[in-house]
C-alpha cells in the first residue's frame, strides 16, 4: 500500500531484480527510454558503446570516422527510439542503425564530402553511374531514372535483373507515402521514363512543378526509406483508416464538487471512465490522502500538498485496487520545474513531441484515459493533476479536464511536450487475483483488511510524518500532526511573512481531505469496541474538519498577495490548534481501536 | 504615482520590507509591492504573464540563465561611480559567467571547515593553519574520530552530507571540473583524471578513514554543532553558531590543499534582477541599489565598503569568510542546467560509492550523459 511505498522512493521503477538477464535489462531500459528517460538511454549506450565502436570501426578502417559515425547513430537512435516494435531486439536494431550510419559515411567519402544533390542526380553523366548502391535510395532513383536503352542493356545480366527487380518491389512498399498526384508524377518519370516536359503536357502544369514533385516525392521517399531500413513504424496517414484523433466520455464521478486532492480526484475520474466506480470518500480512504497534511519549513507555501514520492504511491495504489500502470515521468533541464521536492529524481528527458504524445494515443485508442500533470491549470490553481481523455493528430490537440473548467480543456502537443514535468499514467490490464486461499478470502475480509491498513498508516502518519523525504538539502517539509505546530509556527513567527495564497489553498484541501476522513472511518468494516472507537474518531474528524473550515473561510482559495494581518495570523492559530486537538484525539480513538483489534486477533489464534 | 512590483522567493520578507519603507520615503510618489513566489517555475510564469512583475528576486540561478528574461545591469554598475571597483570579484565574475549581469547577488554562501576547538584541545592536536593538506585533514580527522566498540560514533572528524555539489570544491583544489568552462559538456571533465581522484580521496574518508558518517549510519554524535570536530560549514552554520552564542567555541580554516594546488572555492547565491518587460528599470535599479547595496539586507554583502562599514573584515569568523569570496568561480550547477536538474540522482550514485564501493571511475564515466 501507499504507506510502505515511499521508502522505497529512491529504487522504485528502475530496480532490476536479482536474476535478470542482460536482455531482460537491455529490454527494460528499452522500454524506458522509449519513454523519454534519458537515463535509461545513457545506460543503454554505456553498455554498448564500446562494440558499437568496435564495430564502426571494422566497417569504416577509421577510428576517428568510427566515432563520428557512432555519434550520428545514437542520435538517430534516440530520436527513432519511441517507434522501435520489438523492444527486444534493441542491439540487432542499433547495429543496423550503425552500419547505415557507417555506409552513408563511405559513400560521402568521409564528413567533409556532402551528398549528391537531386538536381545532379538528374542531370549527372553516366561516369559515376556504374555501380547502383541498392541500400541508398538515391543511388536506386538515379539507377531508375537512366535511360530505358540503358536499362535494357544491363538487363541482360542476372544479377542486375535480380536487383532491378528487389528495387521495383521496394520502390512500390515505399510508395503509399506519396499523394495520388505525386505517385502518378513519379511513376510517369521512374517508371514509364516519360520527360518532364511530356509530363507536363499530360497534366497541363509547367515543366518547372513536375520537377518540384518529383523533388518532393524523392525527399518523402527517402525519408521513408529511412524509417523502413531501421525497422520503424510506418507514420499514419490521412485517409489510412488509422484512428486520427479520439474522444473518450467522462462519466461524472460520484465526487461533485470533485475532491480538492486533484490527484486522487482523477485517478477516480479515470477509474470511473472505464466503470469502475468508487465512492469518494472510500477512495480517499484507500488511497490514504484523507490522512495526509505535510507543510513547507519554509512558509505557508501549499507545495507540501504535492510533495510525496509520485511514483511509488501510484504503482501502490493501484496495485492495491486490482491494476496495472504504466508511467511516463521525467523534467525537462531547460525549464524551471515545480515542486522540486517530488521531481528531483526524474530523469532528464528531450522535448521531444514522439516521446509523449503515442504514450497518450496508445491508451486513449483503447478506451482508457491518462492521468496527466498539468503546469498549465486555470488559476488560482499552479499545477494539478488531470485527465487527458481525448486527442487529434490534425489539431494537434489533446482534451484534458481542468479543476476550474468542467467542461475540459486542450492543450496542444506542443504545452504537453514542453510541460516541464512530465507525468502522465496509464491503466494497464485488471490484475488477475491470486489463486488459491488468498483469492477465497471474502469480500468483507479484504475490506477490513484493506480498512485496517489505512487507520495503521493513518496513526503512523500523523505521529511519525511522512516517510518521503526530499534529498535536497534546503527543502524541508513537516508531516502528521507536527505540520499543524510548523504552520503555527509559521504564523507566529515575526521573522516570515506567512503566504496567503497558499494558505488558502492548504486550508480548503486539507478541511475537505479531514472531512473524507471522517466519512470513511464512518463506513469501514470493524466490530464492536473497535467499530465504536472508530466512529468516536470519525466525529472528532468531522471537529477537525470544522475548524479546518472555519481557517478556509478566513483565508479563501484566491490569488491575491494581499498580507495577512497580525490579528487575522491570531484568528487562525486558535482554529489550527483546535484542529490539532481534535485530530490528536481522532488519532488516540484510532490507536485504541487498533489495540483491541490486534487483542482479538490475538486471543482468536 | 509609480508602482514597483517586487517578487521574491524568500520567506524572510523583513529586510526587504524595511527597504521598501525608507525607498518609499525617499521617493515620494513610487510604491513597492512586495510579492511572494514559492518556486522559479512560479516566478517564470509570473514573468511571462501578462502582470509580470519588475523585479524577481530568486534563490537560485536557474532563472538567471535565461536569456533576454532579465535586464543586463552592467551599464548601470559603470555608471554608479566606485561600484564595480567596491564588489568583491568573486561572486561578481561567477553572476556574469554568461557576459552579462542578469541580477545582483543575494543570499550568498561559501563553505569553510569550521572546527570544533575544545575537540581539537582534548585531543592534543593544534588548530588547522591555512597551509593544511588534504594528508594532514585526513590524519587530523582520523585523531577525531571516537567510536565504542560496536563501532557506533559518539564523535566524528568531518560533517558533510552527500551531495555532488558540497564535493566539488574539493575537485576544483585539485586540478578537475565536472564540466567544460562553458557548460557544454562533461566529457574530459567528469572523466579526467584529477576529478577521478578528488572524488575518490572524499569516497575514501567515507568508506576507508572512517572520519564521515556514511548515509543512514548509527550515531550518537548529535548535530553537527556537537559531535563534529570539524564541519564543511556554509556561511548559514556559521551564522547559526553565533546566532545562538556558541561560536567562541569553534574556529574557521579554509579548505585543505589538494595535490591539484588550485585554491578555488563554490559559491552559492541567488540574486535580484530587473525583468526586461518593467516600464522603470532605471526606478528598478535605483531600489536595487538601494536595498542590496545600501542597506545591510544580506548576511554577506557584496561590497567591501558595506563588509567594512558592518564590521565583518575584522570579525574574527566572518573575516575568514569575506577573504574567501574573492576565490569562488562558477560551478556545474550555473553553468548546466542539465547537470544542475540530475543532482539527485547524482547523489543516488554516490550513495552507491560510499555504501557499496561502487567504482568511482566507472561511475564517473557514467556522469558524462548528465550534462
Amino acid at each position: 500500500m501507499a504507506f510502505e511505498a515511499e521508502d522505497r522512493a529512491s529504487t522504485a521503477n528502475k530496480a532490476v531484480p536479482a536474476g535478470m538477464t542482460s536482455a531482460d535489462r537491455d529490454q527494460s531500459l528499452v522500454e524506458r527510454a522509449q519513454q523519454g528517460d534519458t537515463e535509461a538511454f545513457g545506460e543503454l549506450i554505456e553498455q554498448h558503446r564500446n562494440k558499437a565502436r568496435g564495430l564502426a570501426e571494422r566497417l569504416t578502417g577509421d577510428p576517428h570516422m568510427a566515432d563520428d559515425v557512432v555519434q550520428d547513430a545514437l542520435i538517430r537512435a534516440f530520436m527513432h527510439m519511441g517507434s522501435l516494435v520489438d523492444t527486444s531486439r534493441f542491439l540487432p536494431w542499433f547495429y543496423r542503425i550503425v552500419r547505415n550510419q557507417a555506409n552513408m559515411r563511405l559513400r560521402r567519402g568521409g564528413p567533409h564530402r556532402k551528398e549528391q544533390p537531386f538536381v545532379s542526380i538528374l542531370t549527372s553523366s553516366e561516369t559515376n553511374s556504374s555501380r547502383v548502391d541498392w541500400e541508398d535510395l538515391d543511388s536506386i532513383l538515379y539507377h531508375l531514372a537512366r535511360t530505358a536503352a540503358d536499362a535494357a542493356t544491363r538487363e541482360h545480366d542476372p544479377a542486375e535483373h535480380l536487383l532491378r527487380k528487389e528495387m521495383y518491389e521496394t520502390i512500390h512498399s515505399l510508395l503509399h507515402c506519396l499523394s495520388r498526384k505525386e505517385r502518378d508524377i513519379f511513376k510517369a518519370y521512374f517508371f514509364r521514363q516519360l520527360s518532364p516536359d511530356e509530363i507536363a503536357d499530360m497534366y497541363r502544369m509547367t515543366t518547372g512543378s513536375i520537377y518540384t514533385y518529383i523533388h518532393r516525392s524523392r525527399q518523402k521517399l527517402r525519408k521513408e526509406h529511412v524509417r523502413v531500413s531501421l525497422g520503424l513504424l510506418p507514420e499514419k496517414k490521412e485517409g489510412s483508416g488509422l484512428a486520427r484523433h479520439k474522444l473518450l466520455e467522462m462519466p461524472a464521478w460520484q465526487a461533485d464538487p470533485p475532491i480538492m486532492s486533484t490527484f486522487v480526484s482523477n485517478i477516480g475520474r479515470m477509474l470511473a471512465a472505464i466503470s469502475d466506480q468508487w465512492e469518494a470518500a472510500e477512495f480517499m480512504g484507500v488511497s490514504t490522502f484523507a490522512f495526509r497534511m505535510k507543510l513547507s519549513d519554509k512558509t505557508t507555501f501549499a507545495d507540501g500538498i504535492y510533495v510525496f514520492d509520485w511514483r511509488a504511491v501510484l504503482q501502490e495504489l493501484m496495485k492495491e485496487i486490482g491494476y496495472e500502470i504504466s508511467i511516463l515521468c521525467g523534467q525537462l533541464a531547460d525549464s524551471p520545474v515545480p515542486l522540486l521536492g517530488a521531481v528531483e529524481r526524474f530523469p532528464i528527458v528531450l522535448r521531444i513531441e514522439e516521446a509523449v504524445i503515442p504514450f497518450i494515443r496508445k491508451h486513449i485508442d483503447v478506451g482508457k484515459p491518462v492521468l496527466y500533470f498539468d503546469t498549465r491549470v486555470t488559476k488560482p490553481y499552479v499545477h494539478e493533476w488531470s485527465v487527458i481523455y481525448g486527442y487529434d493528430d490534425g489539431a494537434r490537440v489533446v482534451h484534458l479536464t481542468d479543476p476550474m473548467l468542467p467542461e475540459g480543456k486542450i492543450l496542444s502537443y506542443d504545452d504537453v511536450t514542453d510541460n516541464p514535468v512530465r507525468f502522465l499514467a496509464g491503466f494497464g490490464s485488471k490484475l488477475e487475483q491470486a489463486a488459491g486461499k488468498t483469492a477465497r478470502r471474502s469480500r468483507e475480509t479484504r475490506a477490513r483488511e484493506q480498512a485496517l491498513r489505512t487507520i495503521r498508516f493513518a496513526i503512523d502518519y500523523a505521529k511519525n510524518g511522512c516517510d518521503y523525504r526530499p534529498r535536497t538539502s534546503y527543502l524541508n517539509y513537516t508531516s502528521g500532526l507536527a505540520a499543524y505546530d510548523r504552520w503555527i509556527g509559521h504564523l507566529q513567527n515575526p521573522h516570515i511573512a506567512p503566504n496567503r495564497y497558499g494558505m488558502g489553498q492548504l486550508s480548503a484541501v486539507y478541511a475537505e481531505a479531514k472531512r473524507y476522513a471522517a466519512l470513511y472511518l464512518r463506513g469501514v468494516l470493524l466490530d464492536g469496541e473497535a467499530m465504536r472507537l472508530a466512529l468516536l474518531a470519525s466525529e472528532a474528524y468531522e471537529q477537525t474538519a470544522d475548524a479546518m473550515d472555519e481557517l478556509s473561510r478566513l483565508v479563501p482559495f484566491i490569488r491575491t498577495s494581499e498580507v495577512l494581518s497580525p490579528d487575522m495570523r491570531e484568528v487562525c492559530v486558535v482554529h489550527l490548534e483546535k484542529a490539532k486537538m481534535f485530530e490528536s484525539a481522532a488519532i488516540g480513538y484510532l490507536e485504541k481501536s487498533i489495540a483491541i483489534t490486534a487483542g482479538e486477533e490475538g486471543n482468536g489464534q | 504615482m509609480k508602482e514597483l512590483r517586487f517578487m521574491t522567493e524568500f520567506q524572510h520578507l523583513q529586510q526587504v520590507a524595511d527597504a521598501k519603507e525608507s525607498f518609499e520615503r525617499a521617493n515620494p510618489g513610487v510604491t513597492i509591492v512586495i510579492e511572494q513566489s514559492t518556486d522559479h517555475f512560479e516566478s517564470k510564469n509570473a514573468y511571462l504573464s501578462d502582470e509580470a512583475p519588475d523585479i524577481i528576486e530568486s534563490g537560485g540561478w536557474a532563472l538567471f540563465n535565461n536569456k533576454d528574461m532579465f535586464v543586463d545591469l552592467n551599464p548601470y554598475v559603470a555608471d554608479a561611480e566606485g561600484l564595480e571597483k567596491d564588489f568583491y570579484e568573486g561572486p561578481m565574475r561567477v553572476a556574469r559567467h554568461n557576459g552579462m549581469l542578469p541580477g545582483l547577488p543575494v543570499d550568498v554562501s561559501i563553505p569553510l571547515i569550521v572546527f570544533n576547538k575544545e575537540m581539537f584541545e582534548r585531543a592534543g592536536l593544534t588548530f588547522p593553519a591555512e597551509d593544511w593538506t588534504w594528508d594532514d585533514f585526513i590524519e587530523v580527522g582520523k585523531k577525531l574520530t571516537i567510536r565504542n566498540e560496536q563501532g557506533v560514533a559518539s564523535q566524528f572528524g568531518f560533517g558533510i552530507g552527500v551531495d555532488i555539489e558540497w564535493y566539488e570544491p574539493f575537485v576544483f583544489r585539485n586540478g578537475g571540473s565536472y564540466l567544460s568552462p562553458d557548460g557544454s559538456t562533461a566529457r574530459g571533465y567528469i572523466d579526467s583524471q584529477a576529478t577521478i581522484e578528488a572524488i575518490r580521496k572524499m569516497i575514501d574518508a567515507y568508506r576507508v578513514h572512517g572520519i564521515i558518517r556514511k548515509p543512514d549510519e548509527p550515531s550518537e554524535a548529535g548535530q553537527l554543532h556537537e559531535g563534529f570536530a570539524m564541519i564543511f560549514g556554509f556561511m548559514w552554520f556559521t551564522g547559526g553558531l553565533i546566532y545562538h552564542k556558541i561560536d567562541d567555541k569553534f574556529g574557521v580554516v579554509g579548505l585543505p590543499k589538494m595535490p591539484g594546488g588550485d585554491q578555488s572555492n563554490m559559491i552559492y547565491m541567488g540574486a535580484a534582477g530587473i525583468i526586461s518587460k518593467s516600464q522603470y528599470p532605471r526606478l528598478a535599479w535605483e531600489f536595487l541599489r538601494h536595498y542590496i547595496i545600501e542597506r545591510h539586507s544580506w548576511p554577506l554583502p557584496i561590497t567591501r565598503s558595506q563588509a567594512k562599514e558592518r564590521g565583518l573584515t575584522d570579525h574574527r569568523l566572518w573575516s575568514r569568510y569575506m577573504k574567501e569570496l574573492d576565490c569562488v568561480r562558477p560551478s556545474g550547477y550555473y553553468l548546466s542546467e542539465k547537470w544542475n536538474s540530475s543532482r539527485q540522482l547524482i547523489n543516488e550514485d554516490i550513495n552507491k560509492m560510499i555504501l557499496n564501493g561502487t567504482d568511482v571511475s566507472q561511475t564517473l564515466r557514467s556522469w558524462t550523459r548528465f550534462a
